[in-house]
């Protein structure tokens, strides 16, 4: 019952901050032409690196390409559904208009983190798929085991770098001003966008470990070509896991901390 | 003191701007702090180039000149970065700009003071950065020859020009349009592709390099890099190229300011 409640507050959410994007028309054209030219800006690379040599990390273009389609993905997703709501928290702090989410009866972590969307961020999910297909099609074709795995890592990477961003939120509980560090994880979700083997020592524990945003560009191709081992999995499932449970935490604690600006 | 008193109003102002610019860094260091270490990506391609040429050198590029390209890339970036765009964009759609136009100075030229203030603080967050990629690889360390340095100053000093009026030109398009950043995003990618921030111009295929050498990215960016990495073999005309776009800009800067500030709604007021 309460699962079947909470889908419809889902949707009536997502509706909401649809039609509040939507209501900008110009903005909006502008910013659906810039998405696809940063959708374009993210590939293009690839292909000029590729001209020059075969391999990379021993990386083949293909699976170069379909590593840089999974972080199309996440990009997408990214800016599509989380980043929009964390500038909307932070403000809400800042202003007290947070006080209209905590008072609503449904989990205002929820709340906070749908009710807005950017669609034009959609061109960066439009392309990963797309890129997701071709460099599919360039490679031998994965057994149904590899698939799934596949999907549950970057499921599991997804929601690391979910927690992570509430982590980040709920610094604005003390701080206030962090809106620009969205910008900084941003930078850092940068990072995944090549093959994890191009980085070396501290800086590829880093991007498994602390920023996983290796989980969810490269663990899923190297699960499609069958190479995924068990560590892999461990360290995937229990990052995004320890990953979330601190968020959780983090954010109960947050909002204890929360005094509103009004009162 | 005379001497001060003969100069025109504006460089008189000039120092206290200066002043007043480098105050407002240190008082948001955080924030600043956290919009340095945005501009990393310099050390994102310099990973992905690293590995690619890890077989060997790529049409003259090896590691180390990888490294070497893309630290000073990273440095020229933040030496030659502004934000006037954003800046613009907040003040007209809010009405900010209202007050600003009482003083006695162009608010643009206030933020360009505040703009060159900010970069000996870039420098500082620059600083643990540079030291640990010489630490990584102590060949990142060059010498450029006097005359090279003065040609790379010369060219970082156009850059840092041409980067600020770009994103004037930009944010003044706010007079007309309602939202002009997203269209500094279109600029912004071309610039990322034909600048030398992600890929030096060396490498790109032949035909779109000989047209991207005359382009405006590439002459507030890759230009100056290259000039002082000694690997532009014509670096006077990479300076003349570089003035040319800074001069067209400034005009049509100018021009726009003319034409935006009549058409200037003042919300708010």
């Amino acid at each position: 019952m309460r699962i079947l409640r909470l889908a419809r507050v889902l949707a009536a959410l997502l509706r909401v901050a649809l039609m509040n994007a939507a209501a900008w028309r110009a903005s909006f054209l502008v910013e659906l032409l810039v998405g696809a030219s940063s959708s374009v800006g993210v590939v293009l690379p690839l292909f000029f690196v590729y001209q020059h040599a075969e391999q990379v990390a021993g990386w083949a273009l293909p699976e170069a390409l379909m590593v840089t389609a999974f972080f199309l993905l996440l990009q997408g997703l990214v800016g599509l559904l989380i980043e929009p709501n964390l500038s909307a928290v932070v403000e809400g702090v800042r202003t007290g208009a947070l006080d209209y989410t905590v008072l609503k009866p449904v989990d205002a972590m929820l709340v906070s983190s749908l009710q807005r969307v950017a669609p034009a961020k959609a061109w960066d999910v439009l392309a990963g798929m797309g890129l997701l297909a071709w460099s599919a099609a360039q490679l031998p074709a994965p057994g149904p085991g590899g698939v799934i795995l596949a999907a549950l890592l970057f499921l599991a990477g997804l929601l690391a770098v979910y927690a992570i961003w509430i982590l980040v939120i709920c610094t604005s509980f003390w701080f206030v001003r962090v809106d620009n560090l969205r910008f900084l994880l941003g930078a850092a979700l940068d990072a995944g966008r090549w093959p994890v083997d191009v980085y070396k020592g501290w800086l590829r524990l880093l991007l498994t470990v602390v920023v996983p945003v290796a989980l969810v560009t490269s663990f899923p191709v190297l699960a499609l070509r069958g190479e995924a081992d068990a560590t892999m999995l461990i360290q995937a499932f229990g990052a995004s896991a320890l990953l979330l449970l601190a968020a959780r935490r983090t954010w109960l604690a947050a909002l204890r901390h929360y005094t509103s600006a009004s009162s | 003191m005379s001497l001060l008193r003969a100069l025109p109003p504006l460089l008189r102002a000039f120092p206290t701007l200066l002043r007043v610019g480098f105050a407002e860094m240190v008082a948001y260091r955080a924030e600043m702090v956290v919009w340095i270490l945005t501009a990393t990506l310099p050390l994102v391609m310099l990973a992905l180039w690293s590995a690619a040429a890890e077989g060997g050198p790529l049409a003259g590029f090896g590691q180390a000149e990888f490294a070497r390209y893309f630290t000073v890339t990273l440095v020229v970036r933040q030496v030659t970065g502004a934000w006037v765009v954003w800046e613009l964009n907040h003040l007209v759609r809010t009405g900010a700009l209202s007050p600003q136009l009482l003083r006695p100075v162009n608010p643009l030229l206030f933020n360009l003071a505040e703009t060159l203030a900010a970069i000996p603080v870039r420098l500082l967050v620059l600083a643990p950065i540079l030291l640990a990629l010489f630490a990584w690889r102590p060949d990142i360390a060059f010498l450029p020859s006097p005359a090279t340095a003065l040609m790379g100053a010369l060219s970082v000093l156009l850059a840092f020009a041409l980067s600020w009026l770009v994103q004037a030109i930009f944010g003044m398009l706010s007079f007309w349009l309602e939202q002009s950043v997203g269209l500094f995003g279109l600029w912004f990618a071309a610039w990322g592709l034909f600048g030398g921030y992600i890929i030096p111009l060396p490498l790109l295929p032949e035909g779109l390099r000989a047209v991207a050498e005359w382009l405006p990215f590439q002459a507030s960016l890759g230009a100056p890099v290259e000039i002082l990495l000694g690997i532009e073999p014509q670096p006077l005309r990479s300076l003349l190229v570089q003035a040319g776009w800074v001069l067209l800009a400034t005009l049509l800067a100018r021009w726009m300011w003319a034409r935006g500030i009549v058409r200037y709604g003042a919300v708010g007021a």
